[in-house]
């Protein structure tokens, strides 16, 4: 709760009124006509109505209804103004960028008793730390004929992106030797059936598959695909912000990877982040839903301002915790920085298990001249090249807009283990 | 403390007697401000040149008037990304907000009847109307529900009840001499009240 000091003046209804009982009056004396004084009549009875006794300062507290915010999800300002004495209170929002007032920005309270408590509601629509702007406080009198002004600066709210729909994951055939869910190649304590042997002394009895016992006259036993974990991960490519606000590649790119990560986490896989950006950020593999919050506090973390410029080949850098040996690499990136081009080409021949999902979902805008028209042809083959000449490395590349679940272009890769290389 | 009514309100909780409804209380402004400037410009072709001149500058005010309600208060929204379309509409807006259109239209009005013969119940109804125009904007600016402006309600009752005595006393033979010039001192000296409760207290 802080103080603020109001600002106090005539309201722009008691300016008007002014007005009408000066115009009415002047004329009434100039004309000498009296129904001119009488239409002033009105204005100057409440004129003359007006009080005083107000105060010169109000207690304020706002915040925000929940700690973490997602894209696009309803929250609610809790502002208790105390001190406002027999005046009523209007409350109007005034949002920065990418942060929407819900229905009925403004909110108003009652004049009578010690305090009032209102709730604005709003929107963030982008990911990253946000402004949520500058509240306006109002109070009023009685016959709402003086104005005390009041601004207070809101504060900032992280917001985390909304993830994109993934139910499918991408397994790579050779997995580490730690306890997953996903069925390996080697036989173990799993529960995916993978076939038949002849049993052995040492064997559990309780895997004895007595039909083929019977049949063979030999007993055999049933064996199991041992179930694995696999690390992930993932890389944002967040330096690109073209196209419409809240489309950007690299609102995509966020979005993408929050949903691989909660896809991913959700089979108990190890995942870890890499966000390029203003700078190189990551979070090393690791499972559970802390790790799920830890990186989207490393999103959030990776949209503030500032920072020194990344160098991309800073990720074949990146220390051993951060990107384990046999990792999937799920890359979110529109391929227009040459840099982490080479950087990812280098992670392949490294023997990286690497998938690219394309986001790029812009073009470079211009006039319809021939000129334009020829650069963004020439741009539109510099990028195909870039994306065959990955292919041609054997990263597999698809693309993704954003609207689509990413179980879609993931599919190809979904249906069956993604082989790793070495 | 008062609790207000948020978004989505509490089963049993009950709904405000009278929602603000700003869409329907400029709609009402815009009506009566072509209400007034109608009222006062009959009989067309009205008094001359000066006549045709405060219709236009009348109507003006009143269609800007409605548009500056339309438009709605200033977005603190940074204008560096916008399209020039954009931008140009921000502008347009701007401009719109920053003339004073319902005093405009209230000077505007009461001269262009000024300047038709005496007509004591005509203006009466003018002024009623007026002051019905001004409560209007006003409910439009501040998105406030009709039932704010109650406590003005008893001082408006009795002002309008002065303004039919006045519109009566019109009627009655026209003052002479010394009476006719202390209407005048009187009319005066409320006018100089008038500007001594504008002042900020």
């Amino acid at each position: 709760m802080r103080r603020v000091r109001l600002a106090w003046a005539p309201s722009a209804h008691a300016q008007r009124l002014v007005t009408l009982a000066l115009a009415a009056l002047i004329i009434a004396v100039a004309t000498r006509r009296p129904e001119f004084a009488g239409v002033a009549a009105p204005a100057v009875l409440l004129l003359a109505a007006r009080r005083g006794g107000r105060p010169g300062q109000i207690g304020v507290g706002a915040r925000t209804s929940s700690a973490r915010l997602t894209e696009g999800q309803d929250a609610e300002l809790d502002v208790t103004v105390t001190g406002p004495g027999q005046h009523s209170v209007d409350l109007i929002m005034h949002p920065r960028h990418a942060v929407v007032p819900g229905a009925g920005g403004a909110r108003r309270g009652a004049a009578d008793g010690p305090g009032v408590d209102a709730s604005v509601p709003f929107r963030v629509t982008r990911s990253g730390r946000r402004n949520l702007g500058v509240l306006g406080i109002t109070l009023r009198d009685r016959l709402r004929l003086t104005e005390g002004q009041a601004r207070i600066e809101l504060p900032a709210v992280d917001c985390y992106p909304r993830p994109a729909a993934q139910r499918s994951r991408v397994v790579l055939s050779r997995l580490p030797s730690r306890l997953g869910e996903h069925p390996s190649r080697s036989a173990g304590e799993g529960l995916e059936f993978t076939g038949v042997r002849e049993f052995v002394p040492g064997d559990r009895q309780r895997r004895i598959n007595w039909a083929a016992t019977t049949r063979l006259g030999r007993l055999q036993l049933n064996t199991f695909a041992a179930e694995r974990t696999q690390n992930v991960v993932l890389i944002a490519d967040a330096s690109s912000e073209v196209g419409d606000p809240g489309s950007t590649p690299s609102d995509l790119a966020l979005r993408g990877c929050a949903a691989a990560a909660r896809a991913y986490l959700a089979v108990r896989d190890r995942v870890g982040l890499v966000v390029y950006q203003n700078g190189l950020r990551w979070v090393s593999p690791g499972a559970g839903t802390r790790q799920y919050y830890r990186i989207l506090d490393l999103m959030v973390a990776g949209r503030s301002p500032g920072g020194p410029l990344a160098r991309a080949d800073a990720l074949s850098r990146l220390p051993r915790a951060a990107l384990p040996p046999g990792s999937l690499i799920l890359v979110f990136t529109p391929l227009l920085d040459r840099r982490l081009v080479e950087t990812l080409r280098d992670l392949r021949e490294r023997g990286f298990s690497v998938l690219i999902v394309d986001v790029l979902n812009a073009e470079p805008t211009g006039s319809s001249d021939s000129l334009s028209g020829l650069a963004r042809r020439i741009w539109r083959m510099e990028q195909d090249a870039i994306r065959f000449s990955l292919r041609q490395l054997g990263i597999p590349l698809v693309r993704w807009d954003g609207e689509q679940t990413l179980d879609e272009p993931l599919a190809p890769y979904t249906r069956r283990v993604m082989v790793s290389h070495r | 403390m008062t609790r207000t009514r948020s978004a989505r309100t509490a089963p049993g909780d009950r709904a405000p007697r009278q929602a603000a409804r700003p869409g329907r209380t400029a709609a009402a402004a815009g009506l009566l401000a072509a209400g007034c400037v109608t009222w006062a410009a009959v009989p067309v072709p009205g008094p001359g040149a000066a006549g045709d001149l405060l219709l236009a500058v009348a109507s003006a005010c009143a269609v800007f008037g409605t548009a500056r309600l339309a438009v709605g208060h200033e977005s603190d929204e940074s204008r560096t990304f916008l399209d020039p379309v954009a931008r140009a509409a921000r502008t347009v807006a701007d401009l719109i907000r920053a003339v004073p259109w319902a005093e405009g239209l209230v000077v505007a009005v009461l001269v262009l009847e000024a300047l038709h013969r005496s007509r004591p119940w005509h203006t009466g109804l003018l002024g009623a109307a007026l002051i019905a125009y001004l409560s209007a904007v006003h409910l439009a600016e501040s998105r406030a529900a009709p039932a704010v402006l109650r406590p003005q309600a008893p001082l408006i009752a009795a002002g309008l009840g002065l303004l039919a005595l006045a519109a009566g006393a019109a009627y009655l033979p026209a003052a002479t001499g010394s009476s006719a010039d202390l209407m005048a001192v009187l009319a005066a000296l409320a006018a100089v009240v008038v500007g001594a409760l504008a002042l900020p207290a």
